[in-house]
């Protein structure tokens, strides 16, 4: 379980607070998604879980525990992250990869054991890159590589699992296909917390929706609850109007073409 | 050899100064030219040789010709030489104008010279043709060889109008070294190390005046085979080539003496390790005579009287 | 991608011990193998057993300890820099040690250490310098590693600068030294030269192999790094460091063996190795082989001449590097 209560970043030189006094809960077993627009502060909070953000006030917490009193070490056997970006130098078999996601569990000599591997091969298989295991990660496809790194984090075996932007480069079918795995794991018991501005996706998947704007939360709880139109007008400041996916009935958000006569408003 | 106009004592190092980058290039002027000195013709660059009025602002770049301009009585009409140049005693009073490879084009036309003497380097080129660009007599001159050294006399003594007076000087040196030739001529002939640098170790070659100087003394170099001026060579294949007698500055004998690698070369374990005024050795210019007179002293003691 | 098989280790080892023996047997005195065998174990004619014990065999030593240093560094800094053309010499080590020993040499100083000394400090110096302007670019923010490199490049550029104001009022000697000096050369081996040197390499490349798995996590990127636990900037810079003081205990003894902590990492990497730990040691040992080989070639090339070891370096691993790229391609 992931807790943010009051939380409040700010970056130096910065005009307003990057977060302000934002507090929330991703619980296990439940996928949450933190969403807002560009510079809502959803990336930031994602740092400050990482001690990568300083704190000015309040308490980011994983299992209980403030972050700010762990270790990277101890952080990154509680709490496993995808960045939003990663640029790896050269590139190196996928099992390897994976296996990188043991070294907060490795021992003085930062050998792997026979747990190491078992966990790496479980990661592989939840994920569904096993068969990828001796592949080069610059022989992968985008979907590929957002799976296998989804399973470096799943290796790290930490009851909480973060992702930014997992989705960002992704076509349909792979961006389903990954929702699809994010919400099957979080089904197994994980916290997942989900960094996405893909509202109408996250409207499907997630059981929590956090919509931020401005660092603050503008609204949060269930997507029927947060899937307002004036709501979702005001934040993202265009018109828009709320369906419900035909299928599943879950809601779904349309923007609209800005009619001439309002172009300046 | 000249470095920066600075006598490297056969060992040729380029600084390319346009760039970042400190490009050492050993060995690069193999052999100087010896073709017998064609006045009114070209200088070593090609470029035609003037000789008009007898020239009363000389600057000369390149320490060995400021040795002859003062031995030919010109010394007086110097009016700029390069940092390096310090023989005689009186060159040093003479305004320095900086190097004399790549020189300070501006700084040697601002006392308006009729006369500038430059070493005959390729890198000097584009300054040869800026000086006789902006009107002033230019000889550039390579003076590597002994032979070079004769043929600089004669070639500055007929740009001075005192061409007697070179031949003179010519003699007078000639007539020393053929003096310690004949003196040595008849006997055995030790074999020679000249260590010019230490660290890597350096020596000479045949493309060096050294190299006749020992000639010249009654030594044979060992390294007479290395065509160039100079070559950096292993303590491994100086034990091999077994010298009688090491030539080396005050300093290189004392780095000889301290290390204990080069107890594997007989003469040095046998102290037989001869310290040479590398001022006097420096260039092939007129001390040749004193230089041989002091290195056959050194092979052949109490030969010459 | 090769795959990395196992008894390539064996290759890789029997390759360097093979270029040792080679090494140590040939020279400018032909000595029988028996009888190097011989001189290796004090016996023969005392010529012999100087020139092998003596000469060959330290320097044969120092080479190999030169390479295994720089390739190591090399292959450490490229993995946490997450640059391929990252390079000990780009770092400032080449400069900050060339301006040490062109200050002990236009002060006159020609022993040994005193030069030896110089270099380390100028380097050691100069990659202080480098940390503190990339802690200046960041402006106390959590900066991109990446900093560090274009800092280590900026000190490098003011070093270079500094000799050349240096050399262009120096006396002769003092130029004739630092250009010497800065040609590189394992002429000058000593048991003592060998044994500092191998007593730095055992520390500081000890140290990398042990932190190689942190460079794995480094080379994932600043924000991968954080979530498995390391602290990118603070690793990122110890590895820096503990790099650049094993470039600069090579270049101490060596002068400047160019392109060997560039390329040699690439080969290792195109043998199929991406973890550190194997790579920092397989580039270790072919640094090794391959500075050897330079230095026998620098010996025996063009007899009775040596060649400048940081040229031959480059002659034969630039070609070893278009062949490897053209293998990529």
């Amino acid at each position: 379980m992931i807790s943010v209560s009051d939380l409040v970043v700010s970056y130096p030189r910065a005009a307003r607070n990057a977060v302000d006094g934002v507090s929330f809960v991703a619980a296990s077993g439940k996928l949450t998604a933190l969403a807002g627009p560009n510079g809502s502060g959803k990336s930031t909070i994602v740092r400050a879980l990482l001690g990568r953000a300083d704190i000015l006030r309040g308490l980011v917490a994983v299992e209980g525990s403030d972050v700010r009193s762990l270790s990277l070490t101890e952080l990154a056997r509680r709490v496993a992250v995808v960045p939003q970006r990663e640029e790896a130098a050269f590139p190196t078999k996928v099992r390897d990869y994976v296996a990188l996601g043991r070294y907060p569990h490795l021992g003085l000599w930062r050998t792997a054991s026979a747990a190491d591997e078992t966990a790496i091969t479980d990661a592989l298989e939840q994920a569904g890159v096993k068969a990828l295991a001796d592949r080069d990660t610059d022989a992968l496809s985008g979907g590929e590589w957002q799976r296998v790194r989804i399973a470096r984090a799943l290796a790290q075996k930490a009851p909480a699992l973060v992702l930014d932007e997992p989705t960002t480069f992704l076509d349909v079918a792979h961006e389903m296909a990954i929702f699809e795995l994010l919400s099957s794991l979080a089904r197994s018991g994980l916290a997942v917390l989900l960094v996405s501005h893909q509202l109408n996706l996250v409207a499907r998947f997630a059981d929590t929706i956090v919509l931020l704007n401005e660092g603050r939360i503008a609204t949060s709880g269930p997507p029927s609850d947060v899937m307002k139109a004036d709501r979702l007008e005001s934040i993202y400041g265009w018109p828009v109007v709320i369906t419900h996916d035909p299928a599943v009935g879950a809601p779904a958000l349309v923007p609209l073409r800005r009619p001439r006569t309002l172009s300046d408003r | 050899m000249l470095v920066a106009g600075i006598p490297l004592g056969g060992v040729s190092v380029l600084l390319f100064r346009r760039s970042l980058l400190v490009v050492p290039v050993l060995a690069v002027w193999a052999c100087a030219d010896s073709r017998a000195p064609s006045l009114g013709g070209n200088d070593d660059f090609g470029d035609p040789i003037r000789i008009g009025a007898s020239p009363t602002r000389i600057v000369s770049l390149n320490p060995a010709t400021t040795e002859i301009l003062f031995t030919l009585g010109a010394g007086t009409r110097l009016i700029g030489r390069t940092k390096y140049d310090s023989w005689p005693d009186s060159a040093k009073l003479i305004p320095p104008l900086g190097d004399g490879i790549q020189p300070n084009v501006e700084a040697v036309l601002a006392v308006h010279p009729d006369l500038v003497i430059l070493y005959a380097s390729q890198d000097n080129r584009p300054a040869a043709g800026r000086f006789r660009a902006a009107g002033v007599n230019t000889l550039s001159l390579k003076v590597d060889h002994i032979s070079d050294f004769r043929r600089s006399v004669l070639l500055l003594g007929a740009v001075l109008h005192d061409s007697a007076r070179a031949k003179t000087v010519i003699d007078s040196v000639y007539r020393t070294l053929d003096r310690v030739r004949s003196a040595t001529a008849h006997l055995t002939r030790p074999t020679v190390f000249w260590h010019i640098w230490d660290a890597p170790i350096i020596t000479i070659g045949s493309g060096s005046f050294m190299n006749e100087l020992v000639d010249i003394a009654g030594g044979k170099n060992v390294y007479a085979d290395i065509a160039g001026p100079s070559a950096q060579v292993s303590l491994e294949d100086i034990s091999r080539r077994d010298p009688e007698f090491i030539l080396a500055g005050p300093i290189g004998k004392a780095q000889i003496a301290s290390d204990p690698r080069w107890k594997i070369v007989r003469a040095a374990r046998e102290n037989r390790v001869f310290a040479v005024d590398t001022m006097v050795v420096a260039r092939p210019s007129v001390r040749l005579g004193e230089a041989a007179v002091s290195l056959a002293s050194l092979l052949h003691p109490g030969t010459l009287r | 991608m090769t795959r990395f098989r196992g008894w390539y280790w064996l290759f890789l080892i029997a390759a360097l011990f093979a270029i040792v023996a080679i090494a140590v047997a040939r020279g400018a005195v032909s000595v029988p193998l028996a009888a190097v065998f011989e001189a290796l174990r004090g016996r023969g004619d005392p010529t012999v057993v100087a020139i092998v014990r003596d000469l060959r065999l330290p320097r044969v030593v120092l080479a190999a300890l030169v390479g295994a240093g720089l390739a190591a560094s090399g292959a450490a800094l490229q993995g946490s820099l997450r640059n391929p053309l990252a390079e000990p010499y780009l770092l400032g080590v080449s400069g900050g040690a060339a301006v040490g020993a062109v200050i002990v040499f236009a002060l006159g100083f020609t022993a040994d250490f005193a030069v030896t000394l110089a270099a380390f400090v100028g380097s050691v110096a100069a990659v202080l310098l480098a940390l503190a302007v990339s802690r200046v670019g960041a402006r106390g923010q959590r900066a991109d590693l990446r900093t560090l490199l274009v800092a280590g490049v900026i000190v490098g550029a003011f070093a270079n600068a500094a000799i050349m104001v240096a050399l262009a009022k120096a006396e002769p000697n003092t130029i004739r030294g630092a250009l010497f000096w800065m040609m590189g050369s394992a002429a000058d081996a000593n048991w003592q030269r060998v044994g500092w040197l191998a007593a730095s390499i055992l520390v500081a490349g000890g140290a990398l192999v042990y932190w190689a798995r942190e460079i794995d996590v480094l080379s994932l990127g600043e924000e991968t790094a954080a979530s498995l636990g390391v602290n990118a900037e603070k690793s990122g810079r110890r590895v820096f460091l503990i790099a650049a003081l094993l470039a600069a205990a090579t270049v101490a003894v060596a002068g400047l063996v160019g392109f060997v902590g560039l390329v040699v990492p690439h080969i290792a990497r195109r043998m199929g190795l991406r973890a550190h730990r194997p790579l920092v040691l397989a580039a270790a040992l072919i640094g090794a082989t391959l500075v050897v080989a330079a230095d026998l070639a620098a010996r025996t090339a063009a007899p009775p001449t040596e060649l400048p070891l940081g040229a031959i370096t480059a002659l034969l691993g630039v070609p070893f590097f278009l062949v490897q790229l053209r293998r990529a391609a």
